[in-house]
């Protein structure tokens, strides 16, 4: 029973970060209509921006949390700004385009400040938590509370404030949305912020159980894309389902079968609910 | 565009050979070839291979050359970037041959080797095989020197050690890629002949994982004494990590790929490395000719060494050598049936890792030492058979 509590913990850990990356990426959806392939690397730029300012500048770790995340924020509103609000006549290959050739940039900038070494941030609670014969690092537990935290806060702010309504508006429906007077230019750049902020506190959250490195970002990216396929293009609830049950299906996956077969488990699961439900778990009015 | 960019290159390439050909006829320059990792993931591991050779050359020059038939000789080491991939790895090496008449490639990883192999007896090169596989060295090819001692030469001590201090129950939980898979199929036929067993088998990928709590927790369930762990330094150091987290206590065996004070560094010291044995770090090797060959590479590079370092410098000095030995700088075959005699001529401070000898296949022998951390220090342990 220990060890099936112990995989269960696991499983929320790994979902709690997919969840956090797979929130922005689908946030973004409803504004682009593509998955933003650059997603990936805010991720990996936000363990390096809180990698900098607990080392370099000797910052505390909740304190170089708040500031990676608005780096990145500033980074994704730039990203809107100068790449993709150009392009939002175009088609949306060209969308898709940019937003490859983003990933490379940031990647090759990071690894020609930083070089390609692996660098680590030393967790702020290295703790281990015994109760009823389960151990827990806090580090782990801490992502889990932070992360459900945040998406508590997400709904709240989505559902409960207008700002938070111009978001879901655009998203449902953008010629709608200016109709009745939403300023399109400010929702967007509100919300690429949200997204950066979240991959960047998510890359913070799991930096301290894993390394920092260039092309740590392709990993979760993958998973996330996986998640919002799943849980439907651009549905929230889809982005933290989608998330558990990969998260899930990797932990015990990987250690009631095979840790070679977890990957396999996660995508045969994809398959197997798309082809139930084609349009993911959870669908909205997007396209 | 495309025509003009190998138009370029052309002009190039035709410009340096000129300059190399002109620099060749006044010194007597000897080419040295190198292709390895200069970019991307591995461009850390190829920059400091590539660092030891041209620590070595740098020292012959400035002590004016090597006498080959009574002339003087430089050396001079050209370096491409093969980006870790074989195929790329080749083109370098038949460039390094057509255009600098190299003698000799170094390649830094077995999959270039292999690559290699299949033209250098043809071609006329020797292959400087930076990969600690036996299969380098067994497959026949005659041009082939490979660098360090065979792996095999740490199994013997890493289960005797192992064994006596912790237990004989055996998880593996080391990494899936080819190189972890050999030295898996050699360990644990060794364990079971030693009178262990293996309680769980199951190898993780290092490099793709986000997290090994699941593939550890697996491991640690059937309550084996002794994890057989490697991969790349930093995620070992990870793995370990995760199975002190999840109350492991007994020790680890670790594949010579990982190195013990690059996980150190990953971990915050040796102490979470506590009943670690590996390859003993060069840093911490006491043995003479190390200490002053740490010494010298701290001052030219401003950081410690590592072992892929020592015994790239090592083989650079042992191949002018055996060049002096045979008396031609051209003669690929003469080359390789000195170097047994070469590197046994070598002094300590040009040896730091000890190599003892070449086979008539063209692998080193070395007097093996491994490192076991015990108390937070990494002690010493000599291995009871030479390889």
């Amino acid at each position: 029973m220990n060890i099936f509590f112990q995989q269960l913990l696991n499983g929320l850990t790994l979902g709690s970060v997919y969840s956090l990356v797979a929130l922005g990426l689908t946030l973004v959806y409803g504004i682009l209509h593509i998955p933003n392939f650059a997603h990936g690397a805010l991720y990996m730029v936000g363990a390096y921006m809180a990698f900098f300012a607990t080392g370099s500048l000797g910052a505390n770790y909740w304190v170089a949390m708040a500031a990676s995340a608005a780096a990145v924020a500033l980074l994704a509103v730039l990203s809107e700004r100068l790449v993709f609000h150009r392009l939002r006549h175009a088609p949306p290959l060209h969308d898709m385009i940019a937003a490859i050739g983003l990933l490379l940039f940031l990647e090759a900038v990071i690894q020609a400040v930083w070089g390609a070494d692996f660098r680590r941030l030393p967790s702020p609670y290295p703790q281990i938590v015994r109760a009823f014969d389960l151990t827990a690092p806090a580090q782990r537990l801490m992502i889990i509370a932070a992360a459900f935290g945040l998406m508590a806060g997400l709904h709240l702010f989505l559902k409960r404030t207008i700002l938070g309504s111009t978001i879901v508006a655009m998203a449902q429906n953008r010629e709608g949305a200016a109709l009745v007077g939403i300023d399109a230019t400010r929702v967007s750049m509100l919300t690429f912020a949200i997204s950066g902020a979240l991959a960047a506190v998510a890359a913070t959250l799991f930096a301290p159980i894993n390394l920092i490195y260039p092309a740590m970002g392709h990993l979760v990216i993958m998973k996330a894309f996986v998640i919002i396929i799943l849980g439907g293009m651009g549905s929230i609830p889809g982005a933290i389902v989608g998330a558990m049950v990969i998260g899930f299906a990797e932990s015990f996956g990987a250690f009631y079968v095979s840790t070679d077969y977890k990957d396999i488990i996660a995508f045969a699961l994809l398959v197997l609910i798309l082809s139930v439900r084609p349009q993911g778990l959870f669908t909205r009015g997007v396209r | 565009m495309a025509v003009w960019r190998s138009l370029a290159r052309l002009t190039g390439a035709a410009a340096l050979g000129a300059f190399m050909a002109g620099s060749a006829w006044a010194q007597q320059s000897v080419t040295i070839g190198y292709t390895g990792p200069l970019s991307g993931g591995a461009a850390l591991y190829g920059k400091n291979t590539l660092s030891g050779l041209e620590m070595a050359a740098k020292e012959i020059n400035e002590a004016g050359g090597f006498e080959v038939a009574g002339k003087k000789h430089t050396v001079t080491v050209v370096a491409l970037d093969d980006k870790y991939a074989p195929s790329e790895s080749a083109v370098n090496a038949k460039r390094l041959k057509a255009q600098h008449n190299a003698p000799i490639v170094f390649v830094p990883h077995s999959g270039g080797v292999f690559a290699l192999q299949a033209f250098n007896e043809q071609d006329g090169f020797i292959v400087g095989a930076y990969t600690s596989v036996p299969n380098a060295t067994e497959r026949g090819n005659r041009l082939t020197l490979r660098i360090p001692p065979s792996f095999l030469g740490y199994v013997e001590p890493f289960v005797r050690v192992q064994m006596q201090r912790f237990g004989k129950k055996l998880a593996v939980a080391s990494a899936d890629h080819d190189y972890a898979k050999a030295w898996v199929g050699a360990f644990v036929p060794a364990w079971k002949k030693a009178g262990g067993e293996v309680v769980a088998e199951n190898p993780m990928s290092y490099n793709k994982d986000t997290d090994f709590y699941s593939g550890v927790s697996r491991v640690l369930a059937s309550s084996p004494n002794v994890m057989f762990v490697g991969g790349a330094s930093e995620p070992t150091s990870l793995v370990i990590r995760q199975a002190r987290e999840l109350g492991f206590q007994g020790g680890f065996a670790v594949m010579d790929q990982a190195k013990m004070d690059e996980m150190a560094r990953a971990v915050d010291g040796f102490a979470l490395l506590e009943g670690a044995i590996g390859v003993m770090p060069l840093v911490h090797d006491l043995r003479s000719g190390a200490e002053t060959f740490v010494a010298k590479y701290r001052k030219l590079y401003n950081k410690d060494p590592g072992s892929e370092i020592s015994y790239n410098y090592s083989a650079l000095h042992a191949v002018t050598e055996a060049m002096a030995l045979a008396g031609t700088v051209s003669d690929p075959k003469a080359i390789h049936a000195k170097l047994n005699e070469a590197f046994q001529k070598l002094t300590p401070e040009r040896n730091p890792a000890r190599i003892t000898g070449v086979d008539e296949k063209g692998g080193s022998n070395a007097k093996i030492i491994v490192g076991l951390v015990e108390k937070g220090r990494i002690v010493p342990i000599e291995a009871n058979v030479g390889q």
